[in-house]
């Protein structure tokens, strides 16, 4: 098939695929300029010359009309409703971009010294504080590039810990069997062994954790690896049990900061027992996803911990300027080049100090009360397993739901989520915790309206499937392009344009 | 403000289809001796208008590349971008979507990113590539484990000249896995082939050389891969610059299998350091043990091309113990721009940014070595960053710079570069955006110091 054959393929209203940048350049066309070169040239070895690299090329106009129809083609924040759960798709301030790019901030190169980048040390110095004070821990370390990044990073910490206290052999970690993935990926990275502790009804399993303990001996343990409130969208209501559990066998509580977005303000993880934690300022404080990533994980640690953490650490002098202090010999090292994610670091503190301590609060409260007024209008048609008000059974930021009723009608989850991307809602994260399950997590940020349309959305879709099935099995039908073949796409996977790829 | 959108009749209204009164119920299974009711001791909310001023304030405390002239390198470049970059991936389409794990919802990242890793594996002279990682040193240490995780050897050999922050790194990550790392030994200021070739053994998983390595020459990697492969399934890793593929051969033309390097020159700005991405691309015998996300390409329904995350079987969110890695995203935006700047410039563009660099790199090497006392540290060949010996206190060289405006370059014996040298040598980096006249001041002010 030809590529203008595919443009124009339509058999419904869809919209046409956009030819790659491999198939539409231009020879030998540039779509930027540069001076003339000012010097004279100096010869380039022959040995060393490459071949010459293949790259597509542009006038700069196509350049801008390719990138422009590809945003045409993705769903976002600022355009859809995004209720992915554990996700925390919350509003993207714009004066975190403004901050991000003053010139002042991003053309600072990451090796000047300390006394020409002051404002930035302070800038850092002072969302380090911020972070300190919202934990509730001691020593927070803006290091890490991402969530799972900060979790490798704390039990590095944490095992550096052990060795240093005669307790090597604290090398087991327990997570939870609804924990997000990089929990157990993480402790690999660490040549950690992962034991998994059972939950009930979206809460640990407090039998099953003594259990676990005992059998693998609690001198055997480094932590157990928390996500408060847990990946079932709850709060753990026996999480200060768990952490005297845990305390008692010697052991460290870390806290999957995931989901401090149900918490900010209201609750202190060093409060309930918390020893490490990672945040996700991409989750809680608002920093873009951008497409995945750039995110920043830093972690928060107690005073016995904090000895380990990497360096360099931004410090305040007793003179009131900031430095970044190498010198911490108990340091597990480096984990990332140079000093961390700056730029989201910046977008991280413009957010919190637009809160402030109130904002924050209010963040938690509205998030929690978003969740539980979808998942009350929703509950008679989506079943929740967690969520029972009248029995005083709330959820927190998110709530799960297993749509029994509807699945035994004859659609399948994927169907569901499908479905209401032609209805311009992102679908929410799906088979996670549990299996057949939606997990929504509408935010703070979203309207009433918004949280409105999307129950219409929902009840429409379960009408549906009561009266015309086939709209929902056969969906997505209004969306850029019909259902993805991702099973032929693992089976042979192409990830590189090459010349035969060409229609 | 806190960018809620609720007003009191609305709160109201939702917590009666709650049937509760107010929302402390909701907050209710927390037991209280937790809860935070005095509050966060934080400075109270600012205003946007009072954001701006602050954020300005502590902008203007800085000094860099904006109001100075910058010769540093090292990992971080100050090159030259067009204004459409931000403009195109600030659209709140990619800036404000996720991981695109709805294919039907996200086409516009997917396919951008299928075409960043497209150009990526053609920089790179190789099969394949991934859609980023965090960094150049987290892409360092990835590839390692990747190699690791294919030999299911236990040592890699480093070239000492590899910058010191990525061999800090790749220590970190390697230091649980009960993988040792030798360092190959370097003289002249680069590794020689004959020195891996003493190393390489049955239990070597990897050689990692950097080429322009940390000095600023350029290294045999043909020589040195030739060594690595005298063992059977060795991997040649070479840690890159993307500009430099503009000119020099490519980490594929030199018999790597796998190339790992840092993308930030590729359109993203010197951040203090990040966000940047990290460029991982490999013979297609890595495919199905890369870590990090992967596009692949798929028809729907129709039997129209389209696209989608591919192979996640190898990630933490199916895998969890057993996954390639722990690394759960990419840097999305960061690659967006990098993809957007390569398609911008296409292969002239990049040809005549990389030979820019060359020329001026070379031109100024010339002046400064023309001073009396000033010395090129090593004898062969670089791109864009050289190191010279200075005759005075190297500290003294970066000090003056500043009251010039100038940051003169990279001090190795600095605290910032522990590990590389105790010596006089200044790295110095020059980009496509340094003129003549810069070169001068620069010039000039050694000049001045030395006589």
């Amino acid at each position: 098939m030809s590529t203008i054959e595919q443009t124009m393929k339509s058999s419904r209203n869809d919209k046409p695929v956009e030819p790659l940048i491999f198939e539409k350049h231009v020879e030998s066309m540039c779509g930027v300029d540069f001076p003339p070169l000012d010097v004279p040239e100096s010869a380039i070895d022959e040995t060393l010359a490459g071949a010459g690299i293949n790259l597509p090329s542009f006038g700069q106009h196509d350049v801008m009309a390719h990138y422009t129809h590809l945003s045409d083609r993705n769903f976002s924040v600022d355009g859809n409703f995004y209720p992915l759960g554990s996700c925390t798709m919350k509003h993207n301030p714009r004066i975190n971009e403004w901050a991000a790019s003053q010139p002042g901030f991003a053309c600072l190169h990451p090796l000047q010294d300390d006394d020409t980048i002051q404002g930035a040390l302070r800038l850092l110095y002072e969302t380090r504080a911020m972070l300190e004070e919202i934990s509730g821990l001691h020593e927070v370390s803006l290091q890490p590039a991402a969530g799972a990044h900060g979790e490798f990073t704390a039990l590095k910490v944490i095992k550096a810990y052990y060795a240093e206290i005669g307790q090597p052999e604290r090398q087991v970690v327990l997570a939870a069997d609804t924990a997000h993935g990089t929990n157990p990926a993480s402790c690999t990275m660490c040549g950690a062994i992962v034991e998994t502790v059972r939950t009930v009804d979206g809460q640990t399993d407090l039998e099953h954790l003594k259990e676990v303990i005992e059998t693998v001996g609690a001198n055997k343990i480094a932590c157990f690896m928390i996500t408060n409130p847990s990946t079932a969208g709850l709060f753990d209501v026996h999480i200060k049990e768990i952490a005297d559990i845990i305390h008692d066998a010697g052991a460290k509580l870390y806290l999957d900061g995931a989901n401090m977005n149900a918490m900010v303000g209201r609750v202190k993880p060093s409060d309930f027992g918390v020893d490490a934690m990672h945040y996700n300022t991409h989750k809680t404080f608002s920093t873009p996803h951008g497409g995945g990533g750039p995110g920043a994980g830093p972690i928060g640690v107690t005073e016995e911990l904090a000895p380990f953490l990497p360096v360099p650490q931004v410090m305040m002098a007793d003179d009131g300027s900031f430095y970044l202090d190498r010198d911490r010999p108990k340091s597990i090292g480096k984990v990332r080049s140079f000093i961390g994610q700056f730029g989201v670091l910046v977008r991280c503190w413009t957010y919190i100090s637009a809160c402030g301590p109130l904002g924050l609060r209010n963040v938690a409260e509205t998030a929690v009360l978003n969740a539980n007024y979808i998942a009350a209008r929703l509950q008679d048609l989506y079943e929740m397993p967690y969520f029972s008000p009248e029995e005083g059974k709330f959820c927190a930021h998110e709530f799960v739901t297993v749509p029994r009723a509807l699945l035994d009608k004859g659609v399948t989850l994927i169907d569901i989520a499908k479905r209401m991307i032609d209805y311009n809602v992102h679908p929410p994260t799906m088979h996670w915790p549990v299996h057949d399950c939606l997990m929504v997590e509408p935010t703070e940020t979203e309207s009433k309206y918004a949280l409105d349309q999307f129950i219409d959305v929902m009840r429409t879709i379960a009408e549906e499937i009561e009266q015309d099935i086939e709209k929902v099995q056969c969906a997505p039908t209004e969306a850029d392009i019909a259902r993805a073949d991702e099973v032929s796409a693992a089976r042979k996977p192409v990830i590189v344009f090459t010349e035969s790829e060409a229609n | 403000m806190d960018y809620t959108q609720l007003n009191p009749n609305q709160k109201q209204e939702m917590l009666q289809a709650i049937g509760i009164d107010s929302v402390d119920e909701l907050f209710e299974v927390i037991p209280p001796s937790v809860r935070c009711d005095e509050g966060l001791d934080l400075s109270p909310a600012l205003s946007e208008l009072e954001l701006q001023r602050q954020l300005a304030e502590m902008a203007n405390h800085n000094s860099g590349a904006h109001n100075m002239t910058c010769f540093m390198g090292c990992g971080a470049y100050d090159h030259f971008y067009p204004v459409h970059i931000d403009q195109l991936s600030n659209r709140g389409e990619f800036l404000t979507s996720y991981t695109p794990y709805q294919a039907e919802a996200s086409q516009g990242s997917l396919q951008a990113f299928f075409e960043f890793q497209s150009q990526v594996a053609r920089l790179a002279g190789l099969d394949i590539a991934n859609a980023s990682l965090y960094d150049g040193a987290t892409a360092v240490a990835e590839a390692a484990l990747l190699a690791v995780n294919t030999t299911r050897r236990h040592e890699v050999l480093v070239a000492s000249t590899l910058h010191p922050e990525y061999l800090a790194v790749l220590k970190t990550v390697l230091a649980d896995l009960a993988v040792t790392i030798k360092e190959i030994p370097s003289r002249g200021f680069k590794v020689h082939p004959e020195d891996i070739e003493t190393l390489v053994s049955e239990k070597t998983a990897a050689v990692i050389v950097q080429s322009p390595n940390v000095w600023g020459q350029i290294e045999d990697w043909d020589g040195c891969f030739g060594a690595a492969h005298t063992i059977p399934k060795t991997a040649g890793i070479a840690v890159f610059n993307p500009i430099a593929c503009g000119l020099l051969k490519t980490p594929g033309e030199c018999g790597a299998d796998i190339a790992a390097g840092e993308g930030q020159p590729l359109g993203n700005a010197l951040n203090l350091g990040g966000p940047y991405l990290g460029l991982l691309a490999a013979k297609e015998q890595y495919m199905r043990k890369m870590p990090g996300r992967l596009v692949g390409m798929t028809t729907d329904e129709h039997g129209r091309r389209v696209f989608c995350l591919t192979l996640q079987t190898r990630e933490q969110h199916i895998r969890g113990a057993k996954a390639t890695s722990n690394v759960c995203t990419n840097q999305g935006l960061m690659a967006l721009r990098a993809t957007m700047f390569m398609t911008s410039l296409g292969s002239v563009g990049l040809q005549e940014m990389a030979g820019q660099c060359w020329h001026k790199a070379h031109y100024l090497a010339s002046e400064v070595s023309n001073l009396d006392g000033w010395e090129i540290a090593f004898e062969g060949s670089f791109f864009n960053e050289f190191t010279v010996h200075c005759p005075l206190p190297v500290t003294t060289v970066v000090e003056e710079g500043k009251r010039r405006g100038l940051l003169v370059g990279v001090a190795a014996a600095g605290r910032r570069m522990r590990g590389l040298s105790a010596g006089d040598e200044l790295i110095i980096a020059v980009t496509e955006k340094r003129t003549k006249h810069e070169m001068e001041a620069l010039v000039s002010l050694f000049k001045e110091l030395s006589s």
